[in-house]
């Protein structure tokens, strides 16, 4: 009895232990628990292209997404993502896989996105993350391009008396922790010489309590968050009418995806895949015409449009993709007009114009370099 | 009257039988013996009726529990998917069967084994029905928030097959009891591959409850076995292999455990070659209550190490046994036996250690009490104070459980008594 | 990688009964040495190919290895703390972090062990009234995670005070809002240092007074009085080191305007809930250590104070305390030192502890694994100096008794 207890015991053990590693396999690959240890193996750099490679062949894409924020990520009762971030993971493995639909989201808070894409956990970081030279150079990461401009803004009750932030002297103001809007907000009030308590927060969630229960004067984030969290303001709270966001601009935030850094191939694929929402949008191609579009296109009297869709035989920027990535991509997630007005724009609870997140043929500031 | 001994609410002591008492006469010795006494009588009772009514009122009428009862299946499970539900009682049902039948067989042999020494096991009904009530009160409060009756009638369904089979196990002859042991084991690992293998559910996406036990069991498994063997280093008579084992010990024990937790999420990773697939964030953390809880059951057990005395070592040696023998046979037994309370009480550190993880961003019921008041409906309206009620009963009643029946372990064991 | 491991403990007991072979194998100071280079070079190697991969995956990612960022500007501010500006270095963050840490560990020492030796006599109280109280105290607190208790305080409790424009005015020294409690406090100005100084050499004196009052009473036996006695020097010496020196030493009340408070002591939200459940927390287990003591004092002690006449307070403070303290010292220690380790469970509420400005500090772009390090250390060194405070009283208590 007692010797069979004593093997049970270990036996036990190194079970838990063995489950332990099959469960981390199994965690990168769900599809397929029988398949080959090497295809598991997510070596972000070892080798040029190492990444796009294990992507291809694990057959889904791990995106590192914010946690709850809506317009740019959130989950659905039935368990599905959507949101403008969300959008981009998709629209990387469309072009990647051929399936927007083979992503698995995994939510980072603020201070756990660099080390999550550092460590390779996610294969690209797409959790409107500021681009800035510190960011670019010291957190092991690339930023790839600029998905939406953003600014960071101050949101207040509307019966509160502040109509700029000269006004919110002797306030005490909500941030999130470790995100450049806590050193702007810092370096603003300091400039403006505005004496203020900064109460920081994990999560915008906890953040938005402390604001319900009046522990701060102010909210600070940028532009696009406030006007996500500002529409969908519970009634409960006096809804979207009882905040409003104050006209004043702190500072530039240029939001983008991250691929780890020392894989240009992947950087590469991903920095593509952006510009190919962009230059959908310039070409007029939708995700309700591009089969026509497709099927009409003459390629020898549109090379252009012809080589971007992928039907110029022999042309091959050499991104390791099938020559219809960009085909995938607007198919089965749209340009970027598509995904602004779906996630954030006018339409959405967020309310957002377009602004400088126009075509550079309209003033703003998307411009894609030609694809040849 | 020779009325059976009963253990008034709560009393920690066994008292002598009572007697029948005149109540003014019990009301004067107890509450109003001395004028200082009286004082604080007077000052309390308003005081702990106020707080009990308070509560109690709490609980029955202002609390709004629709938060618990539209998220129960959250919290149990938090993000486990749904459709996969079943996978988790097929695992509930067939460790209710192995343990069912390993508590039967336990029971008996200890029963036996009782006997043959000449011991009586004398268990009142009552004694055996106060152990049934934290159990009950942990089901109750869980399948009470239960809109439908399926998780009644599913967890009736396992409770009765365990203890089924506790029955059968009482008449399994002699002879076979020695691979019950070995077919728990293998329940236990049949039915964790249950949920995670064979298209189910990989560990990240565990949540709730689920999560919480499987980090307290799967880091208790490991670590008082590892725990074991570095308190054996730190008495080794080579100097190396103590001061490493003590090192080790004295870091994890010196290092707060979220600290540690903070380490293993950021940091871990970059310990493992470039070629290495990235442990799960779970699997971390599950790496990280191992390591930590090791050192503590090494000081524990390194404490019971010390309470063998010289003598049984040298007996050991003098019966001709090897250093590994004289370990094993003679001393472990002995140390261990000692610090069972100790080892039982790490158990439940560890159990509400697990909260900890809610701070590296996993969805354990801690985090999940506060993530389900964010849902558009209970947004902003202090729904925060139901679900953290909530939870800590959970938290409290399987913690008290537990002490509780430490403490029947300890008399049982007859620890401290010699 | 396998091999390291299976020269990892057990070997040390296993390996002396060497079989009988060559006299070099018999030698066992021989096998000995051999046993112990190798479980060394082992675990060395083990080290050594840990930090070896730590090393090559930041240089590989680019991530700086060095300290150096220790002497950046934080550029965030630092709840609590006014005078800390953005400019300040990272290394000013940390140690603030560390100043917040070591000040609510020891308020939450000093309160939790008052709390726990009242609450643990009140169990063996022969009022059933207290009694039952202080063990509902003991079972409720101690079987909760303290992590829970500091959340439920945070959100559950504090926040669910009056905003700051209803907040409640208990007269004019405090003001209670979910933005924090001011309470009256002292303000110092700049030249009160000398008062200072004068105070404390007005507290050594009172103990000198008091220990001169006990050898008086050890040697004569006449009433000592010893606290009567310190408490008069004390209060005679700095009453007239204030009429002397005369500090600028004003009482300072809470006063709202607008939207800030100014004056008194602000007890935020974050500090307050970490403080209040780990001293609940730690408490209740200190209760338990110090009624398991009291018991284990010998009956025999009672009945002796008994029969001396003494009544039954006398009986707790002169002969049972004493004596149960001495046993539960080393328990107590250790509830010292859990609860010195929770207070990192201050990051739940962002209460502005070092692992918590750490944490801002690697969100912020420095590199973690470099800041983890400094957390450890910090965390390592207040541990041991717990550790040796607390044996070293345990060695004066155990050399006062035999």
């Amino acid at each position: 009895m007692k010797r069979s207890i004593r093997i049970a015991s270990v036996a036990l053990a190194a079970g838990l232990v063995l489950s332990a590693c099959a469960s981390d396999e199994e965690a990168t690959d769900a599809a397929d628990p029988a398949a080959p240890e090497e295809t598991v193996t997510v070596d972000p750099a070892q080798t040029e292209g190492g990444l796009l490679a294990a992507v291809q062949e694990r057959g889904t894409l791990i995106c590192g997404v914010s946690q709850g924020l809506p317009g740019f990520s959130i989950q659905g009762d039935d368990g599905t993502y959507t949101g403008f971030d969300v959008d981009y993971c998709r629209a990387v493995a469309a072009a990647v896989l051929g399936d927007a639909d083979a992503v698995d989201f995994v939510e980072l808070s603020a201070s756990a996105r660099f080390t999550a894409l550092q460590a390779g956990e996610i294969d690209v970081l797409i959790r409107n993350t500021t681009w800035t030279a510190t960011r670019d150079r010291n957190e092991g990461g690339s930023f790839a391009a600029t998905t939406f401009y953003d600014g960071q803004g101050m949101m207040v009750d509307t019966d509160s008396g502040f109509d700029t932030i000269d006004d919110m002297a002797n306030t005490t103001i909500c941030v999130q922790a470790g995100t450049t809007t806590q050193l702007n907000l810092e370096s603003q009030f300091a400039a403006r010489g505005l004496p203020y308590t900064a109460l920081t927060f994990e999560g915008n969630d906890q953040l938005q309590a402390a604001y319900f229960e009046g522990r701060c004067d102010g909210w600070t984030s940028d532009l696009s968050q406030l006007a996500a969290f500002r529409g969908t303001w519970p009634d409960e709270q006096g809804g979207a009418e009882s905040v409003k966001i104050l006209p004043d601009v702190i500072s530039k935030e240029p939001l983008g995806p991250l691929t780890s850094d020392g894989d240009s191939e992947w950087f590469d694929v991903v920095q593509w895949v952006v510009f190919a929402t962009f230059q959908a949008e310039e070409f007029g191609i939708s995700s309700a015409n591009v089969d026509s579009i497709v099927a009409s296109t003459n390629p020898d009297e549109e090379p252009a449009i012809g080589r971007f869709l992928g039907l110029v035989d022999g042309f091959d920027p050499g991104l390791g993709l099938s020559p219809d990535w960009a085909v995938n991509v607007i198919s089965q997630v749209g340009n970027y007009e598509e995904i602004f007005l779906r996630n954030v724009g006018p339409d959405t609870p967020l309310g957002l114009s377009r602004g400088v997140n126009s075509l550079w043929t309209d003033g703003g500031l998307l411009y894609a370099p030609p694809f040849r | 009257m020779s009325a059976p001994v009963t253990t008034g609410t709560g009393a920690d002591t066994a008292r002598p039988p009572q007697r029948r008492v005149d109540p003014a006469r019990w009301v004067r010795d107890n509450l109003f013996p001395t004028p200082f006494n009286s004082v604080l009588t007077l000052v309390f009772a308003p005081l702990v009726v106020w707080a009990t009514w308070r509560f109690a009122r709490f609980l029955v009428v202002s609390a709004r529990w629709e938060i618990v009862e539209t998220n129960l299946t959250l919290y149990v499970v938090g993000g486990f998917p749904r459709e996969q539900l079943w996978r988790l009682w097929l695992a509930l049902t067939i460790l209710a069967a192995v343990f069912g039948l390993l508590g039967g067989v336990v029971g008996v042999t200890a029963r036996e084994a009782a006997v043959a020494a000449g011991r009586t096991t004398a268990t009142t009904r009552w004694d055996r029905l106060a152990r049934l009530g934290p159990p009950a009160l942990l089901l109750l409060v869980l399948l009470g928030f239960s809109r439908t009756f399926t998780p009644l009638l599913l967890t009736g369904a396992v409770v009765a097959i365990g203890l089924s089979l506790s029955l059968v196990a009482r008449r399994i002859p002699a002879a076979l009891r020695r691979a019950v042991p070995l077919i728990t084991v293998a329940g236990v690992v049949v039915s964790l591959y249950s949920i995670s293998s064979f298209g189910g559910v990989p560990r990240d996406e565990w949540g709730g409850l689920l999560i919480t036990m499987y980090y307290t069991i799967g880091a208790l498994v490991v670590s008082y076995p590892v725990g074991i063997l570095f308190a054996l280093g730190r008495r080794s008579s080579l100097p190396m292999v103590r001061w490493v084992c003590g090192a080790y010990v004295e870091f994890f024990r010196g290092s707060p455990l979220i600290t540690l937790l903070f380490t293993g999420w950021l940091v871990l990773p970059f310990f493992l070659p470039a070629d290495f697939p990235t442990p799960t964030l779970v699997t971390r953390a599950l790496i990280i209550f191992i390591l930590f809880t090791s050192a503590y059951v090494a000081e524990i057990v390194r404490g019971g190490l010390q309470a063998v005395g010289r003598g049984q070592w040298e007996a050991a040696q003098a019966l001709g046994l090897s250093p590994w023998k004289q370990t094993r046979l003679i001393v472990l037994p002995q140390a261990l036996r000692a610090v069972i309370p100790g080892l039982v009480g790490q158990a439940i550190s560890l159990f509400k250690d697990t909260t900890l993880v809610l701070i590296i961003g996993q969805q354990d019921l801690l985090a999940i009490a506060q993530n389900v008041t964010k849902q558009d409906e209970f947004l902003g309206q202090g729904y925060i104070i139901e679900s953290l009620v909530f939870v800590g009963i959970v938290y409290w009643v399987a913690s008290y459980w537990l002490s509780k029946e430490s403490q029947r372990l300890e008399v049982r064991l007859g620890v401290g008594q010699r | 990688m396998a091999e390291t491991q299976q020269q990892r403990p057990g070997r040390a007991t296993a390996g002396q009964d060497g079989p009988a072979r060559p006299p070099l194998w018999r030698d066992v100071r021989v096998l000995r040495g051999v046993l112990q280079v190798g479980f060394l070079v082992a675990t060395v190697a083990l080290v050594q190919w840990l930090f070896g991969n730590l090393t090559s995956n930041l240089d590989r990612l680019g991530i700086r290895r060095d300290f150096t960022f220790l002497d950046q500007p934080a550029g965030f501010s630092i709840l609590g703390a006014p005078d800390f500006r953005a400019q300040d270095t990272i290394q000013n963050a940390l140690l603030l972090g560390l100043g917040n840490a070591v000040r609510v560990a020891i308020l939450g020492v000093l309160l939790s062990l008052l709390i726990g030796i009242v609450v643990g006599v009140a169990r063996l109280s022969k009022n059933w009234l207290v009694a039952r109280s202080a063990s509902a105290y003991v079972e409720l607190l101690r079987n909760i995670p303290p992590l829970v208790l500091v959340i439920f305080f945070y959100l559950g409790v504090l926040a669910t005070l009056p905003r700051l424009t209803e907040a409640t005015f208990l007269g004019d020294v405090a003001i209670i809002s979910n933005r924090g409690i001011w309470v009256a406090w002292l303000t110092f100005g700049d030249g009160s240092q000398p008062f200072l100084t004068a105070a404390a050499v007005a507290l050594v004196v009172a103990l000198g007074v008091a220990r001169w009052r006990t050898t008086v009473f050890d040697r004569t036996g006449t009433p000592h009085r010893r606290v009567l006695w310190a408490a008069a020097t004390f209060a005679v010496v700095t009453a007239l080191a204030f009429s002397v020196l005369q500090p600028p030493i004003e009482p300072s009340l809470p006063v709202l305007d607008g939207r800030v408070v100014t004056g008194g002591a602000w007890l935020y939200p974050e500090y307050l809930s970490l403080l209040l459940s780990l001293v609940l927390y730690a408490s209740s287990f200190i209760a338990e250590i110090v009624r398991g003591s009291i018991l284990a004092v010998h009956k025999g002690q009672n009945e002796a104070a008994d029969a001396l006449g003494l009544s039954s307070s006398q009986r707790m403070r002169y002969v049972i305390l004493p004596q149960a303290l001495r046993i539960a010292a080393p328990a107590i220690g250790n509830e010292f030192l859990n609860l010195t380790k929770n207070v990192s469970l201050g990051i739940a509420v962002g209460f502005a502890e070092i692992l918590r400005v750490a944490n801002t500090a690697a969100g912020n772009g420095q590199p973690a694994p470099q800041l983890l390090i400094v957390v450890l250390g910090a965390y390592l060194f207040l541990s041991l100096i717990i550790s040796v405070i607390v044996n070293v009283f345990n060695r004066r208590l155990q050399l006062v008794e035999r």
